[in-house]
């Protein structure tokens, strides 16, 4: 028997021991306290901002895209979309979001099932372009709908009613890879795929800007975090003022529709595009907001070709239009002179004969461009091969911009085909080719090719006394802080090119307007106009209708070169559409409807003669 | 002397100072900005308490009119009742969140569970007093008592409130403990939630515990048998809770425990709690945000800040200072608990005492070790903090008999 003082004893014993295991206990635990508070505080206090601080990067508008007298030709329209996350949306939420959306629920359910397939971690559009109530209510219950999200999207939008597919180009998501490659993009971020939206795409994106967004748990947001005092504005992208008159491009386009080749209009002095058109075109809008995934495969799948920018890649024989440029070579290296006669009987033979159109008698270089007399350049070529060779030939040529790149600020830009020797010998064999191949690149025909870009470059530096212009779309670009870029091409003194000589060719070319083939449809009363058809002859069915022309005579202001592919006479298919450009853009208005109306209605006609 | 001597002011006190900052933080977390993202239920969760507290204080009033002797006298047909009551929850109870813990009476929702904490007290203490010496050194006697305390764990688990379960376990130890169990066979007895716990995080600091609390067991003890019974022992928890981990838990079980350990793993689903949590103390900083003023609180990043998580919203907003106030006056609160039961002269006083500062200890250590990362998430509320009208008065009950059993020590007599 134990007494009960011992029990006692006992008893206050372990009360102690009892107090000091959970004063111990308690200190652990403030200690533990301490350490999170003050030793640690630097790691978590930071998850805590982070926590309830979202950055938001905020897209930049993208610059808009004028015409030289400022018109807007490309805009910027708000397009609002919802997107889900599949892993976080709950299906119970179907419901709602169908009655949000306006739409029965099957909808939901099979827009659901696309964004599934494509992945469940990563956020993908359900609804494209919703209507803006819908969106707003949307927005309104965004927090009962986990997984959804909304965005206000951009699209571009053409207002001015040109196409001017090529030249404007369209925009496209990047893809992973380029993603992976970049740091400037976002996943889902629009880039430029061609014409000026790639060319310029990096004054026209602007710089992304981050907004700082309390939010809660679930991702809602509260509003500015520290009132938006570290938040970095996005910088709208640039506007660019483009060289491109709008009135000319939709004549131009109107008048090339329904036909395949290109078109270029340019003032001679400045190389400033006036009009670019390829055709036939496609239509920007269906592939500048969601790819329209059929309309990309019928246009990819189409002969013609639609995407293909004529106007600076097609690659065709010059035919004719070739002769003036073939007399400046010829008087620069004195094969010939003005007055060198030569007597057309219809053909020049050498080893065999080479054909004329007819049977022009003597002619001299002016005579023999106003009647595009063969004989007078077969010829000339003949001497020029033999006296002083080919490779000479391509190099004043090339000078002018003929077989080489001319950096208009396009992307695939051809450089044609002139050929030097090495070529030759690459095209033939070495010692397989000879004079019998070279004549025939007198007259624009053979081995050659030139893109109507070059051929308007090649009539500019007749028209504007002898200068290469580097061609251009671009003339300003207004930065978003009010900064001015002007673009300044490429010019430069041809100095080969002597101004007597060049009085020579322009006289040719204003008589081949007045008196020879472009009489019928390209003189007209209140503009001297002066230009060169061509036909060339192609392996691709009946020949191309070319056509170079300046305009006015005495102070050229516009230059415009047409191909008509398959057009047949370039004096019927390509000469009509430039010298109504011509009046247009000096006179301001077309006295001729008639024209209009036969060039809308065109059908090309075989031609028997060639050349 | 007059009763205003004996009466025990400074617990009074500290439960004044408690409930406060319990109102002011449930305040916080349910009527703060935050209750733009909570629904209008919650939003009453403030005024349920206040109405809980007020309840709480007719409760300890009236509590020192009573005498104590009742209580003992009282004991086991209130243990009687509540394990009827708690076994009819088991049926027609309330579910909230998955446990069916609550029944209805006349629109009011009891947790019967926390009425049946007091009752297990209560008995296991009557009974203890009423063998010989108290000594559970006798085997029956201690097996009873086990027994007595083994009932409610059953069924507190049947109603699917392993939380609370849990709870009750240390009475076990502790109150063998006082009754006479050598101290090495004490030791032996919690043993296995020490290793248990070090287990989870490592097996090799299990090891290393069963060691030293074998050598611990031996000191004490100096009997070989229960040296080696204590080594296999701890072992086989070493081992057991590496089996239960992979094997025998739910794969959600294990999440949560792969939480505690390394909450970074999965940080949006089962390391949400852990790491928001953490976050929330951690970045209160010394002086803390400010009231209405916490990110995590009021952003809504904390799961249950009403309740189980009610300490990370007092540590967030008034930082260290606040939340070290807490544990101290816990501590204080606790500690000048068992003092009175050192200076009362009667057995059934001291453990009525030591078997509310048991369970209040372990609500303490579970939850601010569940809020501060030091053990797996277990939903336990914080006493007299968190939002939750049974456990409140239920404490408050504990608390006032406490109060009562020291101010009317007298009444006692040393060898009831």
């Amino acid at each position: 028997m134990v007494n009960y003082g011992n029990t006692d004893k006992r008893l206050k014993a372990a009360l102690r021991i009892l107090q000091v295991v959970i004063g111990l206990m308690f200190l652990t635990l403030f200690g533990r306290l301490v350490q999170l508070q003050v030793i640690e505080y630097e790691t978590y206090s930071p998850i805590s901002e982070r926590n309830s601080v979202r950055q938001e990067t905020v897209n930049p508008s993208r610059g808009l895209i004028l015409d030289r007298n400022g018109t807007i030709i490309v805009e910027n329209t708000p397009v609002y979309s919802i997107f889900v996350t599949p892993a976080d949306f709950k299906t119970e939420n179907i419901e709602l979001l169908a009655k949000l959306m306006q739409l029965p629920e099957e909808f939901v359910e099979i827009a659901l099932r696309h964004a599934r397939t494509y992945s469940w971690h990563r956020s993908s559009r359900l609804f494209s372009e919703v209507e803006f109530d819908i969106f707003s209510r949307i927005e309104e219950n965004i927090w009962r709908l986990p997984g959804i999200t909304h965005q206000i999207e951009s699209r571009r939008s053409y207002p001015a009613g040109i196409k001017a597919s090529h030249t404007l180009g369209y925009l496209s998501e990047i893809t992973a890879q380029e993603f992976s490659r970049t740091t400037e993009y976002r996943l889902g971020d629009k880039t430029g795929r061609s014409g000026i939206e790639l060319t310029y795409e990096s004054r026209l994106r602007g710089e992304t800007g981050l907004q700082l967004r309390r939010v809660n748990a679930y991702g809602q947001g509260i509003g500015p975090f520290d009132d938006g005092a570290l938040d970095q504005n996005p910088i709208k992208g640039a506007n660019i003022l483009t060289t491109i008159d709008v009135e000319l491009q939709f004549l131009a386009e109107k008048l090339m529709a329904n036909k395949a080749g290109g078109l270029v209009a340019m003032d001679p002095n400045t190389g400033e595009i006036l009009a670019i058109v390829s055709s036939p075109d496609f239509d920007i809008s269906r592939l500048s907001g969601r790819m329209d995934r059929d309309y990309w495969i019928a246009l990819n799948s189409d002969t013609l070709r639609p995407l293909f920018n004529r106007a600076i890649a097609m690659r065709e024989p010059p035919g004719s239009t070739f002769k003036p440029i073939m007399g400046l070579v010829g008087l620069h290296l004195g094969v010939v002179t003005p007055e060198t006669n030569v007597f057309c009987n219809g053909g020049y033979t050498r080893g065999r004969l080479y054909r004329c159109t007819a049977i022009h008698g003597n002619q001299n270089l002016e005579e023999a461009i106003k009647n595009s007399c063969n004989t007078y350049f077969f010829r000339m070529m003949d001497r020029i091969a033999l006296t002083h060779g080919l490779n000479d030939w391509h190099a004043l040529i090339n000078r002018m911009g003929l077989g080489r790149r001319n950096n208009i600020d396009l992307p695939s830009e051809n450089p044609g085909l002139l050929p030097d020797s090495s070529q030759m010998d690459v095209m033939f064999g070495r010692r397989q080719w000879g004079l019998g191949d070279q004549i025939n690149l007198g007259v624009g025909q053979g081995v050659m090719g030139a893109t109507p870009l070059q051929m308007a470059i090649a009539t500019s530096e007749i028209a504007n006394g002898g200068y290469w212009v580097q061609p251009h779309l671009v003339k300003y670009i207004n930065h978003e802080n009010g900064e001015t870029e002007t673009i300044t091409p490429g010019k430069s003194r041809i100095e080969w090119i002597r101004d007597q000589d060049l009085a020579v060719v322009r006289r040719g070319m204003r008589r081949a307007v007045v008196e020879g083939s472009g009489r019928f449809y390209v003189d007209i009363r209140s503009i001297e106009i002066a230009g060169k058809t061509g036909t060339a002859q192609n392996s691709r069915g009946r020949d191309h209708g070319w056509f170079i022309s300046y305009a006015p005579f005495e102070n050229p202001q516009i230059v415009v070169a047409v191909i008509i592919e398959n057009g047949g006479f370039g004096s019927v298919s390509a000469a009509p559409i430039a010298s109504l450009l011509i009046e247009q853009y000096i006179n301001g208005e077309i006295r001729r409807p008639n024209l209009v109306n036969m060039m809308l209605n065109f059908v090309p006609r075989d031609s028997n003669i060639n050349f | 002397m007059t009763w205003y001597k004996q009466f025990d002011w400074f617990t009074v006190f500290a439960w004044i100072m408690l409930s406060t900052v319990g109102l002011i933080a449930i305040y916080s977390a349910t009527l703060g900005p935050v209750s733009d993202f909570l629904p209008d239920h919650i939003q009453r969760n403030f005024s349920k308490q206040l109405t809980a507290v007020s309840l709480s204080i007719i409760a300890i009033i009236v509590l020192q009119f009573t005498s104590p002797r009742s209580f003992q006298q009282l004991s086991y047909l209130f243990y009687a009742v509540c394990i009827l009551l708690t076994t009819l929850t088991i049926f027609i109870g309330v579910e909230v969140n998955g446990a069916r813990s609550w029944l209805e009476f006349f629109g009011v929702r009891i947790q019967t569970s926390e009425l049946l904490k007091l009752a297990t007290i209560l008995a296991v203490a009557n009974y203890l007093t009423s063998q010989r010496n108290i000594s559970a050194v006798r085997v029956k006697t201690a097996l009873v008592a086990i027994t007595m305390i083994v009932v409610p764990v059953i069924i507190v688990i049947l109603q699917n409130d392993t939380g609370t379960a849990l709870v009750f376990l240390p009475l076990i130890p502790v109150m063998l403990f006082l009754s006479g169990l050598p101290h090495g066979i004490s030791v032996f007895m919690i043993s296995p939630a020490i290793i248990g716990y070090l287990s989870i995080i490592d097996w090799k600091y299990g090891v290393i515990a069963t060691i030293v609390l074998t050598l611990a067991v031996y000191m004490l003890e100096k009997r070989p048998w229960l040296g080696v019974s204590s080594l296999i022992f701890g072992l086989l928890v070493v081992v057991g809770v590496h089996v239960a981990l992979h094997d025998v838990l739910q794969p959600h079980q294990q999440m949560r425990v792969e939480a505690f350990v390394n909450p970074f793993v999965d940080p949006q689903g089962a390391g949400w709690n852990v790491i928001q949590a953490k976050t929330a103390i951690s970045s209160g900083g010394i002086y803390g945000k400010g009231f209405l003023e916490g990110t995590q609180t009021q952003l809504r990043f904390l799961p249950e800040q009403w309740t189980d998580f009610i300490f990370c919203v007092v540590a967030e907003e008034f930082g260290l200072i606040g939340a070290g106030f807490v544990i101290f006056v816990l501590m204080f609160l606790l500690l000048r608990l068992l003092n009175n039961a050192v200076n009362i002269k009667n057995n059934f006083s001291q453990l009525v005492i030591v078997g509310v500062v048991t369970i209040l200890f372990t609500h303490i250590l579970i939850n601010l070790g569940s809020s501060m990362g030091l053990m797996p998430v277990i939903g336990v509320p914080l006493p007299f903090l968190s939002y939750g009208g049974s456990s409140f008065l239920s404490n408050t009950i504990m608390l006032g008999i406490c109060m009562n059993l020291y101010f009317r020590q007298r009444e006692m007599g040393p060898f009831a």
